[in-house]
C-alpha cells in the first residue's frame, strides 16, 4: 500500500524543517543523496540572509552571522512565495532573543537594512501635487485622510547605524562601530521618484508622532489634536499643515479623501 | 509590443540585475556593450517572483529591457505539486505581471516548494505515479484557466526517487502534456544530472518527450561530485551536455535556447560567448538534419 501523496510531502518536508528520517522508508534505496536537499534548504536561506542584511553580517562576522540566520530561519519558516520575504522579523527576532538582544546595535542595523529594501522596491505610486491641498473645501478637513506612498516605512533606532551601513554598501571597511544616539528615535526611509534612489532621516518626536496618525489612517483633527498635545495647543493646525506640506514635497503622501471624495 | 508565439525564436539569457548597464548601457563603454547585446541576445527570460508586487529601480529596469527586447516568465513558486490549494493571490500577481509584460512563454517547475503554509523555496522532487499525475495536471488547468493561457512545465534536478514510482518522469512528462494541455520547458542539463544521478539513459528522456510540447530549453552547468550531480546552475555548460544539446536539437527543432546562470554570475559577455556556442551548435545539429 502507498502512502498519499501528502503524507510523503509532510515527511520530506519534516526531514527539512527538523532532520526527521522517516522519508527514508518512502525513498528508493533509502535516498543516498538525500542529503543535497538537506543541506540545500539552509544554504539558500542562509545565503539570502547574508545579501539582504550585509551590515549586519559584517557586524557578526561570518560564523556569527550564519549562526544567527540558522537559528532564525528554523525560528520563522518562510511562509511568503518570494524569498524576498525571508527577513522580514529579523530585526525584532534579533531584538528579543539571547543573545543578540543585549547587543542592540544588531536588531537595529537589520531593522534599518530592511527598511531601506522596504523603500527600494515596493510598488510605484504617484505623489500628489502640492497643490491638490487648495481644492479640499474647508468643511473638509477636519475628516481628511491621507493615502501614503508604499515605499515610506518607518523604524527606531537607539544607534546611529547609517554611516557603518552606508561603508558596507559601498565595500569599505567601516571606520567606526555606530554610535548611541542616547534615546530611541523614530526614523523614516523612502524612496525618491525622480532618483528611484533610497533616503532616510530621523524625524524630530513631534513630526514622528504626526506621521504615526496619518499612518494609522487617522484623519487631519486627529494630527491636531496630537500635535496639540505635543507643543503649543494654539499653532498645532499651523504646525499639522507645515508637516503635510513638508511631507507632499517629499512625496510621501499619494492621495486624499474625505466623506467620500477624493483627490490622488 | 506584442509578439505572437510563433515569432518566438532564437538565443536568449536569464536577466540578471547585474547585468543591467550592459543591456541598457546609460554612457561610455556601456553603450558599447549594450549595442553588442543587442546582436547577440534575442530574448531574456526572468525569474517572475522577483517582479511581482515590485516597483522602484527593478520595475524600471524590467521595462526599460522589455522596450527592447521580447521576454519569457520563469517562475519557482508556483509549487504545482504541492498538497495545499494555488495561491490565488500569487497567480494574480502572476497575471498582472503577464499583463504588463505580455510574455511569449510563462513557465514553472515540476515539483512542489513546501506543504502546509510553509515555502521551503527549493524544488521537491514528485512522486511519479497516477495520484501525482492527477493532482498536477488539475491544478495546471486551474492555473492556465486563470492566467488565459497555456504554461510550460520543466523537468527539475533530482537527487531522489520514491518506492511509490510507477513510471519514468519522461512518461509522466508527456501524460502530463496530454491531460493538463500543457507545454514543457526543457532543461537539458537537469535531464543530465538526473539521468546520472539515477543510472537511466538521458537517450531515453530525450526520445520519450513529446516533440510538439517542447516550447524553449534551458542549458546550465553544475558540480560533479563524483557519486552524484547537484545542479548548481553556477558554471559553464560541460561538453556532455553539449552533446546532449545537440541531439535535442536534432529531435525538437530549432527550439528557443538560453543559458540559465543562478549563482556565480559571470561577466555579460561571458555569457555571450557561450550562447554563441548553442547559436553555432543548433545551426549545426539542424544541418545536419537537413542534409
Amino acid at each position: 500500500m502507498t502512502a498519499p501523496l501528502v503524507e510523503i510531502q509532510s515527511l520530506f518536508q519534516d526531514r527539512l524543517l527538523a532532520g526527521r528520517a522517516d522519508i527514508q522508508s518512502h525513498l528508493k534505496d533509502a535516498g543516498p543523496f538525500l542529503h543535497v536537499y538537506d543541506h540545500a534548504y539552509e544554504a539558500r536561506l542562509v545565503e539570502v540572509m547574508g545579501e539582504d542584511f550585509p551590515a549586519v553580517h559584517t557586524l557578526l562576522g561570518d560564523d556569527g552571522f550564519a549562526e544567527a540566520s540558522k537559528i532564525y530561519v528554523r525560528a520563522h519558516p518562510s511562509h511568503a512565495r518570494s524569498i524576498r520575504w525571508l527577513g522580514k522579523d529579523f530585526a525584532a527576532w534579533l531584538r528579543a532573543t539571547d543573545p543578540w538582544s543585549d547587543v542592540p546595535v544588531v536588531g537595529d542595523m537589520a531593522a534599518f537594512e530592511w527598511a531601506l529594501g522596504l523603500a527600494f522596491d515596493a510598488p510605484d505610486a504617484e505623489a500628489l501635487a502640492a497643490e491638490a491641498l487648495a481644492s479640499v473645501p474647508p468643511e473638509a478637513w477636519p475628516v481628511l485622510m491621507f493615502e501614503l506612498h508604499p515605499s515610506l516605512n518607518v523604524f527606531h533606532l537607539s544607534y546611529d547605524v547609517g554611516p557603518f551601513q552606508q561603508a558596507v554598501a559601498r565595500e569599505d571597511d567601516p571606520d567606526a562601530a555606530p554610535a548611541a544616539l542616547g534615546e530611541s528615535q523614530v526614523w523614516a526611509a523612502w524612496r525618491d521618484a525622480e532618483t528611484l534612489t533610497v533616503r532616510y532621516r530621523a524625524l524630530p518626536s513631534d513630526e514622528a508622532a504626526g506621521l504615526d496618525v496619518l499612518l494609522g489612517g487617522g484623519e487631519f483633527q486627529t494630527l491636531c489634536e496630537v500635535l496639540a498635545e505635543q507643543g503649543d495647543p494654539e499653532d498645532a493646525a499651523l504646525r499639522a499643515a507645515g508637516f503635510l506640506k513638508h511631507w507632499l514635497d517629499a512625496g510621501w503622501i499619494t492621495g486624499l479623501s474625505a466623506e467620500g471624495m477624493s483627490w490622488s | 509590443m506584442t509578439h505572437s508565439p510563433s515569432a518566438f525564436k532564437g538565443f536568449g539569457l536569464g536577466l540578471r540585475p547585474q547585468h543591467f548597464p550592459d543591456i541598457l548601457g546609460g554612457g561610455g563603454k556601456g553603450d558599447d556593450a549594450a549595442d553588442s547585446a543587442r546582436h547577440d541576445v534575442d530574448w531574456f527570460e526572468i525569474i517572475s517572483e522577483n517582479f511581482i508586487a515590485v516597483g522602484g529601480r527593478p520595475l524600471h529596469n524590467l521595462m526599460a529591457v522589455r522596450e527592447r527586447y521580447p521576454m519569457v516568465m520563469h517562475g519557482v513558486s508556483l509549487s504545482i505539486g504541492a498538497p495545499d490549494p494555488l495561491d490565488r493571490d500569487y497567480l494574480s500577481g502572476l497575471k498582472t505581471l503577464a499583463d504588463r509584460i505580455e510574455p511569449v512563454v510563462v513557465s514553472d517547475h515540476l515539483c512542489w516548494t513546501g506543504a502546509h503554509g510553509v515555502n521551503l523555496h527549493d524544488l521537491l522532487p514528485l512522486p511519479l505515479t497516477e495520484e501525482s499525475l492527477d493532482h498536477v495536471a488539475a491544478r495546471i488547468r486551474q492555473v492556465q484557466d486563470v492566467l488565459g493561457r497555456r504554461i510550460a512545465m520543466e523537468n527539475a534536478s533530482t537527487y531522489v526517487t520514491f518506492t511509490a514510482d510507477t513510471m519514468t518522469e519522461w512518461d509522466f512528462l508527456a501524460e502530463l502534456t496530454q491531460r493538463a494541455d500543457c507545454d514543457l520547458l526543457l532543461d537539458i542539463n537537469n535531464v543530465y544530472v538526473s539521468a546520472f544521478n539515477h543510472g537511466f539513459d538521458a537517450q531515453d528522456y530525450l526520445n520519450g518527450v513529446p516533440v510538439d510540447r517542447v516550447r524553449q530549453i534551458h542549458l546550465a552547468g553544475h558540480e560533479n561530485n563524483g557519486d552524484h550531480i547537484v545542479d548548481t546552475h553556477d558554471a559553464p555548460v560541460i561538453d556532455p551536455v553539449w552533446d546532449l544539446y545537440r541531439d535535442a536539437v536534432r529531435r525538437f527543432g530549432a527550439v528557443p535556447t538560453m543559458i540559465e546562470r543562478d549563482a556565480n554570475i559571470p561577466p555579460f559577455a561571458e555569457l555571450l560567448a557561450e550562447l554563441a556556442i548553442a547559436r553555432r551548435m543548433s545551426a549545426r545539429a539542424l544541418d545536419e538534419v537537413a542534409a
